[in-house]
């Protein structure tokens, strides 16, 4: 079983970095992850997908996460009702023979994006089976070059319970507390 | 108002002194010269200690952080001087220590370029610091080290370092301290327990007959041994505690079991594996501690109380963790405790315990001198009132058997990473806020070599340190397990020594050789009158083991007893 994470990270420099290097340091593997902007600005998403069947050390990698400073939150999305996007850029030689492309393309699941003679750029996007099925069938043809992006996930609805806090908090609120509790 | 214009270097300077920061460790080189440049002007309010390696200034930033619950704070150079203090960083994180190291970086122009002392110490200390920064700009340098230091002391303490490129250093600005608190991105952490989390606790403590408590560091960092000690008071639970954990509840309580785990004692282990409950405070269960995950206490519920949420499960399962500081949870729970006795469990353990006394070492005359006799003979010369800077191997075991702690923070030693060459720099740290107590470092012949040059800093610094090294002419604990494991094929751990002796009066202490244990009082008695290093080195058994011992990944209770000495054999017939 995979798991699937989406991570709010302060847009600093390293940070991708460190959030790679804390996986790999606590043996998780990653299958792919995706980062960019958002909505708000200094604020990076990414969409890691890990190889984690085991829902305990789920939890662990999670929570480790969370501990590191330049990290928002963690949504894990494993469990939860999302749409999981990836996108995939191929090239192929149809020498002659395009009505095979024609249907693929009729589909609607893929866009021509550039044709030079008998080459052509294809775009993909779906879940992951679609962008499966649809690199199987354009094997009829010669592929060139073939490139994938990680998945991106996005949860369904409006669900406060997966809504992640994008706040900033003081680290020495709660040891303050304390000073005045005692 | 009138405008104040300073330099990155002063600025450095100023907000350590804002931070409380009376005392420093570093090493000047040439990426941080301008911060030595401005020194001048603050060493009035900042002392500066000279160390004799960057190892060695991160070492006693962390043994004065363990001392005296600040932040500790190292600096050095770009380049080399950082990468030196790796070993040091990754020390205070695995045991939780707040320190801040502050490193000069290359010219900003010049990062990148694989300039003369250049190394990417901030991408380098990833894995093993709490946080890392490097500051490019010289507007964002005073929030970042105040951001540094609130980072390294709040939540589970840890190493932040900062990277400070030479030209910041040399730029000028108006200096505000920032007022306002530091953010960080993240919401503010719970502290306390819920009620549903209490009244299952409350409800696993009062059906529970087998209980034990599980004592770590947390205890110490959260000040809660008081809370501890009511918790095994009210309840007759007994207490075993992890190495980090000694003085989590003092040694003569009649409740304290003792060390748990590889080296811990017998009867403690006995209990973990046939408790009904753990109660695990401030402790990681670490490998060293539970030995075969798959068989450790596999009857009992367990309960976990640690300020770090990626530490519940991650081991061990539980059956109930609760995240936030020990010490309020703590007060949370104990109004709400039953009075209980436990007694027929009591006396099982006390059973166990009489079985494992009647094989100890320090109970019989023995011709040749040996490692668990100094220490415990050290215990009783110092009235068990002196802070012990331990370093790593079989000494640090036997320390911890046999030196019974009775405050908490009265042990620094290197657990989780088991860094050699620890104690004596750790120990010139802690003398700078301990001057209350005699601190004696307890090394053997392997580690002192390996931060033997911080000597000179002991001598140049006066510090009142007494070093006791356990000469037994071997990596010891490596040749304990070549000939347990290995059979005996003893590669390479047969280690020389200079002349102890000649060692300190080369570098200009007072220098003790004891060989025989009716020499320790008088040598101890001597060593602790003079002000000042005193180095002594205690020639013990070569062939010493250390007792009782779980092979690494064997069942917690599947124990090597320590064997029945052939004297005390006889004195029993």
């Amino acid at each position: 079983m995979r798991q699937t994470l989406i991570v709010f990270v302060q847009d600093e420099p390293g940070v991708l970095n460190r959030v790679s290097s804390m996986i790999r340091k606590r043996n998780f593997n990653i299958i792919s992850l995706v980062a960019g902007r958002t909505e708000k600005t200094g604020i990076t998403r990414m969409t890691i997908v890990l190889n984690e069947p085991d829902k305990t050390k789920q939890k662990i990698i999670v929570n480790n996460l969370k501990k590191l400073i330049d990290v928002y939150d963690v949504v894990d999305a494993t469990d939860i009702e999302c749409h999981l996007r990836e996108y995939a850029l191929i090239k192929i030689r149809i020498g002659g023979d395009d009505k095979m492309l024609n249907s693929i393309i009729e589909t609607g699941d893929c866009r021509v994006l550039n044709k030079s003679n008998d080459i052509i750029i294809l775009e993909i996007s779906g879940d992951e089976e679609k962008v499966e099925d649809m690199i199987n069938r354009l094997n009829e043809y010669e592929i060139i070059e073939l490139m994938r992006s990680g998945k991106m996930a996005m949860v369904y609805g409006d669900d406060e319970d997966y809504k992640p806090k994008l706040v900033k908090s003081d680290p020495d609120w709660a040891t303050k507390q304390l000073q005045q509790s005692f | 108002m009138n405008k104040k214009i300073l330099t990155g270097a002063e600025i450095i300077w100023e907000c350590l002194i804002k931070e409380g920061v009376d005392v420093v460790f570093g090493y000047p080189g040439g990426a941080i010269l301008p911060a030595y440049d401005a020194l001048s002007k603050y060493s009035d309010r900042v002392h500066h200690v000279l160390t004799r390696h960057e190892q060695g200034a991160t070492h006693m930033a962390d043994g004065y952080a363990r001392a005296s619950g600040k932040v500790g704070v190292a600096i050095a150079t770009s380049g080399p001087g950082a990468a030196n203090m790796v070993t040091g960083i990754a020390t205070a994180m695995m045991d939780s220590v707040p320190i801040v190291c502050i490193t000069g970086q290359v010219p900003r122009p010049a990062i990148g370029t694989d300039a003369f002392q250049e190394t990417d110490i901030a991408g380098t200390v990833i894995p093993v610091s709490k946080h890392s920064y490097l500051v490019m700009e010289i507007e964002r340098l005073a929030e970042t080290i105040k951001e540094g230091f609130s980072i390294a002391r709040s939540g589970r303490p840890g190493p932040v370092l900062i990277d400070i490129p030479k030209d910041i250093q040399s730029e000028s600005i108006e200096f505000n301290y920032p007022e306002r608190p530091v953010m960080i991105p993240g919401v503010e952490t719970e502290t306390f327990a819920s009620k549903e989390e209490l009244d299952f606790a409350v409800n696993l403590i009062a059906s529970s007959e087998r209980p034990v408590i599980l004592a770590g560091h947390g205890i110490l960092l959260s000040g809660a041994s008081n809370e501890i000690v009511n918790l095994a008071e009210i309840c007759g639970i007994p207490v075993g505690w992890t190495l980090l954990g000694s003085g989590a509840i003092p040694s003569s309580h009649p409740l304290n079991m003792g060390m748990m785990g590889m080296h811990g004692e017998y009867a403690v282990n006995n209990a973990i594996q046939e408790a009904d409950l753990l109660i695990a405070c401030g402790m990681r269960f670490d490998d060293r501690v539970t030995g075969n995950t798959k068989t450790y206490s596999m009857n009992s519920k367990k309960i976990h109380f640690d300020i770090d949420p990626a530490e519940i499960n991650k081991n061990i399962k539980v059956d109930l963790g609760v995240c936030g500081d020990l010490k309020t949870i703590l007060k949370q729970l104990l109004p709400k405790l039953q009075k209980k006795k436990n007694q027929e469990w009591l006396e099982t353990i006390t059973k166990w315990q009489n079985e494992s006394n009647q094989r100890d070492i320090i109970n019989t005359k023995t011709e040749v001198l040996y490692g668990a006799q100094v220490i415990s003979d050290l215990w009783h010369e110092t009235n068990g009132d002196a802070i012990i800077v331990s370093d790593v191997g079989q000494h640090q075991m036997l320390e911890a058997q046999y030196y019974q702690h009775d405050e908490p923070n009265t042990l620094l030693t290197s657990g989780g990473l088991g860094t050699m060459g620890f104690s004596l720099p750790a120990a010139i740290g802690a003398s700078f806020f301990r001057k209350d107590k005699d601190i004696w470092v307890i090394v053997g012949d392997g580690s002192i070599q390996m931060t033997i040059t911080e000597l000179a800093t002991a001598v140049q610094e006066g510090s009142n340190i007494k070093i006791a090294i356990i000469n037994n002419g071997y990596l010891g604990m490596v040749r304990q397990w070549q000939q347990l494991f290995y059979d005996e094929r003893y590669n390479e751990t047969p280690i020389s020594s200079p002349d102890y002796l000649k060692i300190a009066e080369a570098y200009g202490l007072k220098g003790y050789r004891v060989t025989s244990r009716n020499e320790i009082p008088s040598t101890v008695e001597m060593a602790t009158k003079i002000k000042g290093p005193v180095l002594v080195e205690f020639v013990v058994e070569q062939h010493d083991m250390v007792y009782p011992m779980v092979p690494a990944g064997a069942d917690l209770n599947q124990m090597i007893s320590r064997p029945v000495h052939e004297q005390f054999k006889e004195s029993e017939m």
